[in-house]
This record gives structure tokens, sequence and C-alpha cells, in this order.
């Protein structure tokens, strides 16, 4: 076991230094000292921030210094478009509230769409197997875009009209708890709804794998009652694609939603990201873009060890 | 290819393809976008439809009568109120020659009669601007309507065939601009299936060969692609398809399709090349590759002429996913200001009807056009892609 994890390990290491290079390089088809100094700068200094920013040296020794702050953990880069204020400093202000929005709708995406592929499998061929699986065909149809735009529309606009008071929040975020529900709770419900077209029909397929499978029949013989061979022989059955879907996402909690988050205006990491990218800031996004490919690298290799762990069939190699 | 391909369409799945009615319907839908596109490329709507203002700004569609409110404001912007500015100019006739919106010119007609049309028309005006707001004010109906007429005097009548092209433009009404929502939509098609098809085109071809000879030669060959794919995909695929179109954005190729291009394919081949390699591994321990080996053929002839074809029903089927992941992401990119620059597309509709108030106002022509534009496409693909999997791959997951 300890050695199928370090082989893996090593084998990935290669991938990390090629994503953080490929970030590296793409990033680098564009000058950005002109957009960070303006339009009026001279000459020397042009010269003398480049020599600041330190994008004189050449490339693999920046990359070199890139991999050296990877690897000690050590963020305290300033950023180029905020000074004052380091790398590390402000991913940790974004991952809070970029958590608070991805978390609870995963959790309450996998509810829902669990549930209703369980029980749209085991209607399966009846019209309300087929009314569910038409609704998610339709739903997969429609822009994220749109959904965004109609959800902020409807819940922030027409329901504080009607309420008479502002239910949902146009835009904007506050921490706490207490203003959770005000900012959040009508980004989480457009991503479950967004959501839901895919993981329904994902976890459908998962659940009518294993209803055609012997343990079933045999269960049937038995005389067990349906809701017993659903619960707890189906759904037991189908954990590990389960879980293994939603270890694969779970990096993806901590870079947010660029979307709902530059819509909504959550100063969350999709936002962090996508202003640092616009804006030409480097560090931000090499140092984004690392951690969460190591973050991702270790979900994988994590994933197929639960795997191994839960279906003693598997063997590690 | 084209043997394979004939292979293919005579095949078992294929036979049951072509009884499934959902399929052939979104077949249909398919074709009928196809044949838009072929209209639009050849010039039936040129970019200059798109961009040329053709009458008042936000308009509703399918010639609805608008609320009260909103008829005054058109009537008193769209013809009244340049013409009676041009009438002080110093030189009047001139400027009124100036005066267009669209198709619509200042009728022809005497300078003193202009005048006098002008200021009766003010008169009203003046005396409907006396009311709050008209939507709640039914007994000023009479009065808007005869003011209506008086601003309608103004415009000199369009023949048959320009009243025709102008209704086809209103059709769907107009945007911020005064621009045609339906000329916009319809080009957006042709935008649309170019991107889906070049990218997805693009992306199954490279995805194909790449997984195809990682499955079939195996050794370090295997190792250097999956290499290559874990790599993109560690990469969030919006966060590089962000990075790849910032890479474009200071190159002369940012004004065309190219960085949009670019960026689908680089996520976009990973999918099918993993299928594939897959598919390729398996096929390659059948009888047949081993007795074509026997055979005394090359390595490269059993890839290429027994091994590849027969993975063509997953190229169709990763074909049509990526097609729909293409037009989808589109939108996202053309949101973000990092996609489709000078010409329209669904998400530039979409993008301007959220950004400039529209939806918040209650004006959903622009949005609803591309949303129900792109939602029949998406679905076709989506209910053909179903069935592809369903004739040619069941156990798929």
């Amino acid at each position: 076991m300890w050695a199928y994890i370090i082989r893996r390990v090593v084998y990935n290491i290669p991938v990390f230094l090629a994503i953080v290079l490929l970030v590296m390089v793409l990033l680098r088809q564009q000058d950005p000292v002109p957009g960070l100094l303006g339009k009026n700068a001279t000459q020397k200094e042009y010269d003398s921030k480049r020599k600041e920013l330190g994008l004189d040296r050449p490339l693999m020794v920046q990359y070199v210094s890139l991999l050296n702050q990877i690897v000690r953990f050590d963020f305290k880069q300033e950023m180029w478009t905020q000074p004052g204020m380091t790398v590390g400093e402000q991913l940790r202000k974004a991952i809070p509230p970029s958590l608070s929005l991805t978390l609870p709708a995963l959790v309450l995406t996998s509810l829902v769409s669990i549930s209703i592929g369980l029980f749209s499998a085991f209607a399966r061929g009846r019209w309300l197997d087929k009314a569910l699986v038409f609704f998610a065909v339709l739903g997969m149809s429609v822009s994220f875009l749109v959904y965004i735009i109609f959800g902020q529309y409807l819940g922030s606009y027409q329901l504080g009209q009607l309420a008479g008071r502002p239910i949902f929040a146009i835009h904007g975020y506050e921490p706490g708890l207490e203003h959770w529900a005000y900012y959040l709770l009508l980004p989480v419900l457009i991503s479950v709804v967004v959501s839901m077209g895919y993981d329904t029909r994902f976890y459908r397929a998962v659940m009518v794998e294993e209803t055609g499978r012997d343990y079933i029949t045999t269960a049937r013989s038995k005389g067990a009652s349906t809701a017993k061979i659903m619960f707890v022989h189906m759904l037991r059955n189908a954990m590990i694609p389960i879980i293994t879907r939603i270890m694969i996402t779970l990096p993806f909690l901590v870079t947010g939603s660029i979307l709902l988050e530059t819509f909504f205006g959550i100063p969350g990491m999709g936002n962090v990201l996508l202003t640092a990218i616009l804006n030409s800031d480097f560090p931000v996004v090499e140092v984004f873009a690392s951690i969460f490919s190591g973050m991702f690298i270790v979900s994988i290799i994590a994933t197929d060890i639960l795997y191994a762990v839960f279906d003693p069939r598997v063997r590690l190699q | 290819m084209i043997s394979s391909l004939r292979r293919l369409f005579e095949s078992r799945a294929a036979r049951k393809l072509r009884r499934d009615n959902g399929a052939l319907v979104a077949l249909l839908v398919i074709c009928v976008y196809l044949l838009v596109t072929i209209a639009v490329m050849c010039n039936a709507i040129s970019l200059n439809d798109c961009s040329q203002v053709i009458g008042p700004k936000s308009a509703a569609g399918f010639f609805l009568k608008e609320l009260p409110e909103r008829r005054f404001e058109i009537a008193r912007t769209s013809m009244l109120k340049p013409v009676a500015r041009a009438l002080q100019n110093s030189d009047p006739t001139a400027a009124l020659a100036d005066v267009k919106l669209g198709r619509w010119a200042v009728a022809d007609k005497r300078l003193t009669q202009l005048q006098k049309i002008v200021s009766d028309a003010i008169a009203i005006q003046h005396e409907l601007e006396k009311s709050e707001n008209l939507d709640q004010a039914p007994e000023l109906e009479p009065k808007l309507v005869e003011f209506e007429r008086k601003t309608a005097e103004l415009i000199e009548p369009l023949s048959r065939w320009d009243r025709l092209a102008q209704n086809a433009a209103m059709l769907l009404g107009t945007d911020a601009q005064g621009r045609s929502i339906f000329f916009r939509a319809l080009y957006s098609i042709k935008v649309a299936i170019q991107i889906g098809v070049v990218t997805a085109v693009v992306s199954v071809l490279i995805g194909a060969i790449l997984g195809a000879a990682a499955g079939f030669f195996g050794g370090w060959v295997d190792h250097c692609v999956v290499w290559l794919y874990t790599t993109f995909s560690s990469i969030p695929s919006l966060v590089l398809l962000v990075v790849i179109a910032y890479a474009f954005s200071a190159s002369d190729a940012k004004e065309t399709l190219l960085p949009v291009y670019v960026a689908f394919c680089a996520t976009f081949w990973i999918g099918t090349c993993r299928v594939v390699r897959g598919e390729t591994m398996k096929l390659k321990q059948l009888e047949y590759v081993q007795a074509a080996r026997t055979a005394g053929f090359g390595s490269a002839r059993i890839l290429f002429r027994h091994v590849l074809p027969n993975t063509a029903h997953l190229m169709l089927i990763n074909f049509s996913l990526l097609l729909i992941g293409a037009i989808k992401s589109e939108v996202i990119l053309s949101y973000l200001g990092l996609g489709v620059q000078s010409q329209p597309s669904w998400g530039i509709m979409i993008r301007d009807a959220g950004n400039n108030g529209d939806v918040m106002s209650g004006f959903f022509w622009q949005i609803g056009a591309a949303t129900f534009f792109m939602f029949f496409l998406v679905l076709a693909f989506n209910i053909l892609s179903d069935a592809l999997q369903d004739a040619f791959d069941p156990k798929h997951l």
C-alpha cells in the first residue's frame, strides 16, 4: 500500500512540474508591465518595473524560484496589483467565501440528485422515470449564464418586490453565519439547479446498473421489501461510484465558481483568480494553479486508495 | 474512413438508431440549423445586418403592442425629436436628409408641412406629459393613438419589399442599441455551429489519434500520452480556458475565433483520448488484430485501417458531446469578455442582456431569443448523443 502511494506520488511529480510550467508560459505570452504602469510610463520606469517584478530573469530562473516557493510553502510574495498584500493572504482571504458557497452546494446537489436518481432508477421505464430523465435533459440544454441571470432576477428582484423587502442580495458579501442566507443562499440554489441535470443522470445510470445485478434478484427472492432493497442493498453498493464522484469534485470546492462569484460579487477564489488573470497579476494565478493542481493530484490518488479500501476486489498495483 | 463510416451506418446499432423517433426529430432540428448556417455563410445575413440600427431601441418582438408609457417614449424619441431638432438647424433641408432610423427616412414633404406636423405633435406631447404614468391612464389612450399617428406622418412610407425586410428584422424586437435581435440570433447559429464543428472535429481527431497510439503501442508512448492528459486535466478547465484566451489577447489573432478554438481544443481532447485509449487496449487483444499481424501488416496499417475505424462509434458520440460543450462554453467565455469578439453570438447577446439591465427592467426579448435558439440546438444534440450512446455503447455509464 505505501509502496503504491509513493509510486503514484513520484509518478505525478512530472505532471505537477509541467502544469506549473504550462501556466507560466501561457501567462508570459503577454507583457504585463504596460498594463501595470499605465500608458504614460517612460522606458526607464518600464525597465525598473520589469526588474522589480523579476521578469527580466530568464524563464527557467523564474520557474525555479516559483517552484522553490511552492516547495517551501511560502507564499509571501507581494501581489502585483495590490502592493502590500501577499499572495498567501489574498488566497487565504478568498477561501472562506468560496467554501461557504461551494460546500453547501455540493452537499445539497448530491443529496437531491442521489435521491432523485435512486427513485428514477427504481421506477425505470415508467412515466415518472421518463419525465425525470426528460426534465434533466431539458435542464442541461440551458446555459449556466441564463440560470444565473434569471435566478438573480427572480430571487433578488421579483421576490424582493413581492415581499416588500430584499430577501436575497443582488450583489455583495459579508462574512458571518447570520449573513449567509442573505448573500449566499440564492447562488447556492442556482448552482444546485444547474448541476442537477448532470448529476441526476449520472446517479440514475449508476443505480440502473445496480438494479441489474444478481444480488438484487437474490434479495427479492428472499422476500426483502422494496424499500429495503432500495436503501440498504442498492444504495450501499452504489456507494463506490458515488464516493468517487464526490471525491473528484472536492478540489473544485476551493476554486469556487468564477461565474457565480463574479455575477453576485462574492470575493471568493473564482473572483480573485479572474481579476488576477484580467489584470495580469501573475503570482496569484501561478500560486493558485499550482495549489489547485496539487490538491487535484492528491485527491485522485486518495480516490484510488479509497476505492481499494471499499472494494476488496480492486488491487492497487 | 469512408468504408468504415458506411459499415457504421449499416450496422445493427445504426438500424436501432433509425427506429428511435426522438433521435430522428433531433436530427431534423440539427439539419434546420445547418441549413441556416449555410444560408448565413452564403451571406443571406451579413455582419452589417446584425450591427446596424434598424428601429427604436429595446422594441418588443412579434409586433406586440407595448405599454402606453413605452409607446409614448418610442413615438417621441424615434422620429419626432430628431426632426424637430433638424428643423431648428440653419440649413433644415440638409439636416433633415441626415435624419435616419434604419430604413426610415423623413417624409418627402414641404418644410412648412413638416413644421406643422411637428408643432401639432408637440402640442399633444405636452398634454400627454401632464399624466404621471400613462400606463394607469386609459382615458388618454385616444390621445396617444393620435400622437402616434402624427409622428408616423413624419416618416416616409416604405416600399413593399422594404416593409417586408423591416418586418423580418423587427420580428423578435431590437436590443438596447436598436439592432435586430432576430438577425443577430440567426447569425449566432453560424458562429455556434462553426465553433462547435471546428473544435469538436479537431479535438476528436487529436484525442483519437493520441489515444489509439497510446493504447496500441503501449510502453513509453502510452506513458507520454497519459502524462500529457493528466497534466491538462489537472488544471480546472475553466481556468485553462481563461488563461489560454488571455495568452492570445495581446496577439493579432485576438479578433478572430482562433483563441476560442485553441482554448477549447486544449481542454476537449482529453475525454476522447481516454475513451479511445481504453477501447484500443481492448481491441488490440482481439483475434482479428493478431490475424492482421500474422499476415505481415505493419503497425501503422493495423492501427489506422483495423483498429481506429472500430472506434468510430466512440468518436461519433464524443463529437456530439463536445459540440454541446463548445456551444455552452462559448457563452461563458463571451460573458467573461474572452470569447467571440467582433461578431454576434448567443454568449454576447446573453451577456448584453444581463449587463445593460435588460432583464432587470423586464425586457426579455434578447436573452429569450438567444436562450431559445441555443436551447433547441443543444437539446437536439443532447437527445442525439443519448441515442448514439444507447445504440453504439449501451454499457456506458
